[in-house]
């Protein structure tokens, strides 16, 4: 529309241009033109302003999901929980009167109370009959959380009386979790007597049974190195050497069961029907702790590292040695394929090494053992099989599964060592059951540690994002960690780790939450170097657009207000 | 009488304990990056293959070396000597050889991957060996190498790490308890800067170059037609290669730091000691193998011992829950060929997995393809419908 007019008005200009060539002029602008400019520059700010700037904002703005940062700092710092480890112990007297029986129980509690130095760890007597206790006897064997209300049992004590005896005996039973106390008929203690031999006896017994774990809850409450003070010395030392060795807790535990040869032979290993049989029995009371996958392989061919020290024969054992200090260096880590890489648990590498024949029989020089284990790592096992006659002699071609025996009970030996099973008391069921709480509580304080951590990184690092299934994970973990705390303190272990397991793994998602990567620093430089090229072509004529339509509206308003004056 | 010796047992075997838990580490980890790719930056891969090739002989095994190597210069076309790589122009060493693990390469190497290396925010699928899995207990030695500047390091010519990212990083670390200690070694230009936000704990850093030093390379290999080592990286390899024969060498971080020799190096390398516990003095008796080592203590088995939790004790105990086991089989065998109908009931959960049980293919990644699909047409309508709305303005104006 405009067009037009300034065409019919140029002939217009050149004809007057003749006169007065200064004097060229515009033409003013028509009051449409005028406002048309108007809207277009108005429109372009409004888009700018209600569509670009808000859609700017989402876009580059961080979602930070609510977290309840006070609740998990005081889970860290333990104010929430302070976990207790009740144990019930049932006792059972076949042979006493109701009244003796419950007299003993009552004195034995009390002599157990005194003797008890570690409030959170504490055991507590029941009486039970006898029918019941057998059933018991039978599940605490799988760990199995006997209803929901009751407490696990721990322990069952039968009180039997023997002829013969001077002093009270007790027997662990080394299958099931029972403890049978013999005592001389003699000294059934007496409703008057207040400090019965037979009672203290019992609490004594108790009390060396548990002590060893009883050191280890008191050492994991206290934090890594602090705790060692409040422990009894005699265990501090096992104590801290179990931790230095054993791995990490892990929901699966990948094993890995290697057959290491130089030469050609052994090429096979009855290895399925080994693992089934010798193998199983170990990782199905495992259960309620870790899950376990496993792998194997046979590596023929594998030599040692060239910078290991090779065996030596020794004259005296007949046996080519290697040394102790030698040992670390056995493992050819470079050349062995020992890293699957599978799944996602931490491997145990468990590795049969059968030495050539020109080599055989292998030991350990310092003590003649044939196996060894690496910290956290796995074990090793030297297998020396009967050398086949054909021949010059040489390895037999296939390990059957009775060769293969005791390389496997080492191996359940070093697993349990490696999974940190304490060493005390004799008894399999009672030493899984003690890991059990050892488990709970250690994962209950690295959750609630996580946590902390969670919510310190949220405070400092305010430019990272925190998406919602974050804040979804820290709840699960929080009402995890509280009914882990419950079960605790009303002695449910099982039901207590199964939580503390669920969250563990919820407290390590959020904080390995994969799109909270810090990597957002920019310097200002950088923010600048990433808007200019964009705002400046843009910029420039619309501020300058807006600067002069504010300059013609002020304008026009002075010369309306000059006019009215 | 008693007590007091009891006491006094007690006090020392305290004291043993806190002397040997504060060295205590258990593991010992190797991130290695390089960060420069193309075939004149031959020496940054040269670099890093000889820091790998060091660690390795002192007993890091490939499972705890991270490798990150961004090109592949003993398959570049214009390498003379296909197959190898060089870190000195006599050529003795191949670094390449025949088993090197290389974990992230090409252009796996990115800031990012980095970071989530570090910190192990990684996808559940990734395997352990591209996973950092240091614990409370382990040493770890970062080296990096590539160009750099002021508080920056550039990584494959498209992007930069900055000096608080990577503190950023450590400090996730340490919050997470991924580092009992680190030892931090960096070589490209004005390297110093990039340690200095660094603010967690049991760090020990050091670099090659000051602020607005440029870093050199030690010497150029005339047939293979590019220099093939940095300076700093040679002489600190030179400590390691002549004074740390073995792992078991005693020589500490202050030994390494002393070999420093500027008129050799040609720049101020620096150390940063004040986030170690203790400072210089006690960080300079870390012995080098405490980082550049392995800790292995193996525990070798007693046969003849029998103390509780021995080995002795354990295979009794394990050979009785075998029987145990077997014996349950039997019966349960026996219920099973009784009737067939208690089978599904009396059957224990299935909680361990055994390598016989297949496992599908799983999906990779959520797609919510309708979702999706319903989205981009709610836009595409919307588009159109401004459009037709727009001409129908237009003619009407």
């Amino acid at each position: 529309m405009t067009d037009e007019k300034g065409d019919s008005t140029s002939p217009l200009a050149t004809a007057s241009s003749d006169s007065k060539p200064t004097a060229q002029r515009i033409p003013p602008e028509t009051p449409e033109a005028i406002s048309t400019r108007f809207l277009v520059i108005a429109t372009f700010w409004a888009v700018i302003i209600f569509l670009g700037f808000p859609i700017w904002w989402k876009t580059t703005s961080i979602y930070r999901a609510h977290l309840p940062i006070q609740e998990m700092v005081d889970w860290a710092d333990g104010k929430t929980c302070r976990p207790v480890f009740p144990l019930e112990i049932q006792v059972a007297a076949p042979g006493m009167q109701s009244p003796e029986s419950q007299h003993l129980l009552r004195t034995t509690q009390h002599a157990l109370d005194d003797l008890n130095e570690f409030a959170a760890h504490h055991l507590r007597l029941k009486l039970t009959n006898e029918t019941s206790t057998a059933q018991q006897t039978e599940d605490s064997m799988e760990v199995a959380s006997n209803g929901e209300e009751a407490p696990d049992t721990a322990l069952t004590v039968r009180v039997i009386a023997q002829d013969g005896l001077v002093v009270p005996k007790a027997e662990l039973h080394a299958d099931t979790t029972q403890l049978d106390v013999f005592y001389p008929p003699s000294q059934v203690p007496v409703p008057s007597s207040s400090n019965p031999p037979l009672s203290v006896f019992i609490a004594e017994e108790l009390q060396r049974l548990y002590g060893e774990e009883k050191a280890t809850v008191a050492h994991i409450l206290s934090g890594e190195k602090s705790g060692l003070d409040s422990v009894n010395p005699q265990f501090a030392e096992s104590i801290s050497r179990r931790l230095r060795r054993s791995m990490k807790y892990a929901d699966t535990y990948h094993l890995s069961f290697s057959l290491f040869t130089p030469g050609p032979e052994p090429s096979s290993w009855d290895i399925e029907a080994a693992v089934q049989e010798y193998l199983s029995p170990l990782l199905h009371a495992f259960a309620p702790i870790s899950n376990f996958t496993v792998d194997t392989q046979v590596q023929l061919y594998a030599t040692f590292s060239p910078m290991a020290p090779p065996p030596v024969y020794d004259e005296v054992e007949a046996a080519w040695t290697l040394k102790k200090e030698d040992l670390s260096a056995f493992v050819n880590a470079a050349e062995w394929p020992l890293n699957p890489s599978i799944g996602n648990g931490p491997t145990l590498n468990f590795i049969l090494y059968v030495p050539a024949p020109s080599q055989a029989p292998m030991m350990v020089k310092e003590n003649r053992a044939s196996s060894w284990i690496v910290p956290q790592w796995g074990g090793v096992f030297l297998l020396n099989p009967p050398l086949s006659p054909a021949g010059k002699g040489s390895n037999p071609a296939h390990l059957s599964r009775d060769y293969l025996r005791p390389a496997f009970m080492t191996f359940s030996h070093q697993l349990l060592t490696l999974l940190g099973t304490p060493t005390t008391p004799a008894s399999l069921p009672l030493r899984l059951q003690t890991l059990i709480r050892i488990r709970a509580a250690s994962l209950l304080l690295s959750a609630s540690s996580t946590m902390g951590s969670l919510a310190r990184l949220t405070e400092s690092l305010p430019s990272i994002p925190i998406p919602a299934t974050v804040a979804s994970s820290v709840s699960i973990t929080l009402s995890h960690l509280s009914s882990t705390c419950s079960h605790l303190r009303s002695g449910r272990f099982s039901a207590a780790l199964a939580t503390a397991r669920v969250a563990e793994t919820e407290a390590e998602r959020s904080f390995f939450e994969k799109s909270m990567v810090g990597q957002v620093y920019f310097p200002d430089e950088h923010k600048v170097a990433v808007y200019l090229p964009l705002l400046g072509p843009i910029g420039v004529p619309l501020f300058v657009g807006l600067i002069k339509e504010l300059k013609r509206v002020v304008a026009g308003w002075k010369a309306r207000r000059r006019a009215a004056a | 009488m008693i007590t007091l010796f009891r006491l006094i047992q007690s006090l020392s075997l305290l004291l043993l304990l806190i002397g040997a838990v504060t060295a205590e580490h258990t593991s010992n980890w190797a991130v290695l990056v390089s960060t420069s790719r193309f075939w004149f930056n031959y020496r940054h891969l040269a670099n890093v293959l000889s820091l790998y090739r060091t660690v390795k002989r002192l007993g890091i095994p490939d499972s705890q070396i991270i490798l990150m190597l961004p090109d592949d210069m003993a398959c570049n076309p214009r390498n003379a000597f296909p197959g190898t790589v060089y870190s000195n122009a006599d050529r003795a060493v191949d670094l390449y050889g025949d088993n090197i693990e290389v974990d992230y390469r090409g252009y796996e190497v990115t800031v990012e991957n980095f970071i989530r290396l570090l910190t192990d925010r990684l996808d559940e699928d990734v395997p352990r060996s591209k996973r950092l899995g240091s614990d409370a207990g382990s040493n770890v030695l970062v080296y990096m190498t590539g160009h750099g500047g002021d508080q920056f390091l550039k990584f494959q010519d498209a992007e930069e790490i900055g000096a608080w990212d990577l503190a950023d990083a450590f400090g996730q670390m340490w919050e997470k308890k991924r580092y009992h200690e680190l030892l931090f070694m960096i070589d490209t230009c004005q390297a110093n800067t990039m340690y200095t936000h660094f603010y967690s704990p049991n760090i020990v850093a050091t670099g090659s170059s000051e602020l607005d030093q440029s870093s050199y390379s030690h010497h150029a290999d005339n047939d293979v037609g590019v220099a093939v080592i940095d300076r700093w990286t040679y002489y600190v390899l030179e400590f390691l290669e002549t004074q740390v024969t073995s792992a078991n060498s005693k020589l500490n971080l202050g030994d390494l730091f002393d070999s420093y020799d500027e008129s050799k190096i040609h720049s101020q390398p620096g150390v940063r000691w004040d986030l170690f516990p203790g400072g210089e003095p006690e960080g300079r008796l870390r012995t080098v193998v405490d980082f550049f080592g392995n800790v292995q203590n193996v525990e070798v088995e007693n046969a003849n011992a029998t103390e509780p939790g021995s080995l002795k004790e354990d295979l009794a105990e394990i050979a009785r829950l075998v029987e145990k086991w077997q014996k349950r089989d039997e019966e349960y065998s026996a219920i099973l060929g009784n009737s067939s109908q208690q089978h599904g009931e009396n059957q224990p959960s299935e909680s361990v997995r055994l390598g016989s049980k297949k496992t599908g293919p799983t999906r990779m990644a959520e797609d919510n393809s309708w979702g999706k699909r319903l989205v981009g047409l709610s836009v595409v309508g919307a588009c159109t419908a401004i459009w037709v709305a727009g001409s129908i303005l237009g003619r009407s104006a």
